[in-house]
């Protein structure tokens, strides 16, 4: 089944194209990774997937839900990690997770089982009286990531998720995603090619608007003759030849 | 509860928490003002009548709120610039809502600084307490509202090291033309109509006039109470529009 359809989306600003008329069809439970350099329009595409940014023409289903027509609708579907930590500081992680699950409607049994799923997947309960402000920056990671969590999502926007964080801090946020994965569709974009060499079921390369390649790793490994992705997203941005 | 009230209810919560968890928060808007009130009150009281405490009480509410600018502010474009803002609009929340969160969850500290210095003022000149301390209380939280609103609109443009600065037009507005830290009688008409089409000096003299009482309802009174309203409308609206066209933006 298709998550998302996405059907010529495109995104211009003043005098630039952010998205030129993207096509892309993302299956239900897949780990979707969207690879480009800066200014490529991952986090364009996502806001507007994410219905944070109305597309100048085109539109996309998530779910059959239409992201021109159906706003509210989709946003019971969906929530969105930023590139940026973005959590309360003031407030205790509990709290944190406590005003986002009322914020989404929760009574108080569900923030329970709330609480409960979070702090089991993330470990959040070692610091769940802290303030968030008073985390390390992996922990202030990982808090704005299991956030999203919080209204239980089909589809989860992951936007650079590990930018700025440590060897470790990295390494254990991806195996938090990968146990996501099991559980729902996720669509990340990231500029680190082992993150998603390691986590992606499949890949998709943007440049300059435009969706240049969409496939498996194996599929980019064969389309560039090469055999890491950093190698193949390299050859695919500086216009390589490419096997058919 | 009605979604919308009850998502409004959240949100203030979550902004109240993040306001007075801030210790300089309680500093400027409680702290600094109630040492000012006491400080200026021994010093001058007997030199000059601008800081009886009749009319030196009503002008440290309305100069406190002036900080009320800085916090309000410092929220929203905090909130703004950490993504916290975008996040948040993935959820049902509207627009008014995320205002409205932002407003009311001031408003406790408006009360609590209007009691504190009344209050104290008392003690130095128990004459304050009555009916006109209650109407100034009520009124006073009115006269607050401008300034929300102000920080309001310079959160929605500022980000978090602009709106230290911004916000002190404000601040500086509200001790140089309010009247209340020097006589205005000296000065020429043109500074006097100059201050008189401010909300500053009509938002103080509307609190110290139900203090020391009313004499020309219209003057006295009405008129004031106008001024401020427009101006807290007139910064409400723009806020509401600057706000919404900059999370349309991101």
């Amino acid at each position: 089944m298709q998550a998302i359809k996405i059907n010529n989306l495109t995104k211009e600003y003043k005098d630039v194209v952010a998205v030129n008329s993207l096509n892309l069809e993302i299956n239900e439970g897949e780990l979707f990774s969207l690879l480009g350099v800066n200014g490529a329009g991952k986090t364009t595409t996502i806001k507007m997937l994410s219905t944070l940014v109305k597309p100048t023409s085109g539109d996309a289903l998530i779910y059959d839900y239409s992201i021109n027509k159906d706003a509210d609708k989709i946003k019971e579907l969906i929530d969105i990690s930023m590139q940026e930590t973005a959590v309360a500081r003031k407030l205790t992680v509990e709290e944190n997770i406590e005003f986002y699950a009322k914020l989404s409607g929760q009574t108080k049994e569900e923030i329970e089982e709330t609480k409960k799923y979070i702090y089991s997947s993330f470990e959040l309960d070692k610091v769940k009286d802290k303030k968030a402000s008073k985390l390390s920056g992996g922990w202030q990671r990982k808090l704005s990531i299991a956030l999203a969590l919080v209204t239980k999502p089909k589809i989860l926007f992951l936007d650079e998720p590990t930018l700025g964080l440590d060897v470790i801090a990295r390494r254990e946020l991806w195996n938090t995603i990968k146990e996501l994965k099991t559980k729902m569709t996720i669509i990340l974009t990231t500029h680190y090619m082992e993150e998603a060499e390691a986590l992606s079921d499949r890949i998709g390369i943007m440049k300059d608007g435009r969706l240049l390649f969409v496939g498996t790793k194996e599929e980019l490994f064969i389309k560039t003759n090469k055999s890491k992705v950093e190698e193949a997203f390299i050859e695919i941005v500086s216009g390589g030849e490419l096997n058919e | 509860m009605n979604k919308s009230l009850s998502r409004v209810f959240t949100l203030t919560n979550r902004n109240l928490k993040e306001i007075i968890r801030d210790p300089l928060s309680l500093i400027f808007t409680l702290a600094l003002p109630l040492f000012m009130e006491i400080l200026f009150y021994l010093i001058f009281h007997d030199l000059t009548e601008q800081f009886q405490m009749k009319y030196l009480a009503p002008g440290i509410v309305v100069f406190s709120q002036a900080f009320l600018t800085l916090f309000t502010g410092l929220l929203l474009s905090t909130d703004k610039n950490t993504s916290f803002l975008t996040r948040l609009y993935v959820s049902k929340a509207k627009s008014y809502e995320f205002i409205f969160a932002y407003a009311l969850s001031v408003l406790p500290i408006t009360l609590v600084q209007s009691l504190l210095f009344f209050l104290v003022g008392g003690i130095f000149d128990t004459s304050l307490f009555g009916l006109g301390m209650m109407l100034a209380i009520i009124l006073s939280v009115v006269t607050s509202l401008f300034f929300i609103g102000m920080g309001i609109l310079f959160g929605s443009i500022c980000n978090e090291k602009s709106i230290g600065g911004v916000s002190s037009i404000v601040i500086v507005g509200q001790s140089v033309l309010s009247g209340m830290w020097f006589p205005v009688d000296g000065l020429n008409e043109g500074m006097i109509t100059f201050m008189n089409v401010l909300p500053f000096r009509n938002a103080t003299m509307l609190i110290q006039n139900m203090i020391i009482g009313v004499n020309d309802s219209f003057n006295d009174f009405i008129l004031p109470l106008l001024i401020v309203l427009g101006y807290t409308v007139l910064a409400f609206v723009v806020a509401i529009l600057v706000f919404k066209n900059k999370m349309k933006e991101k």
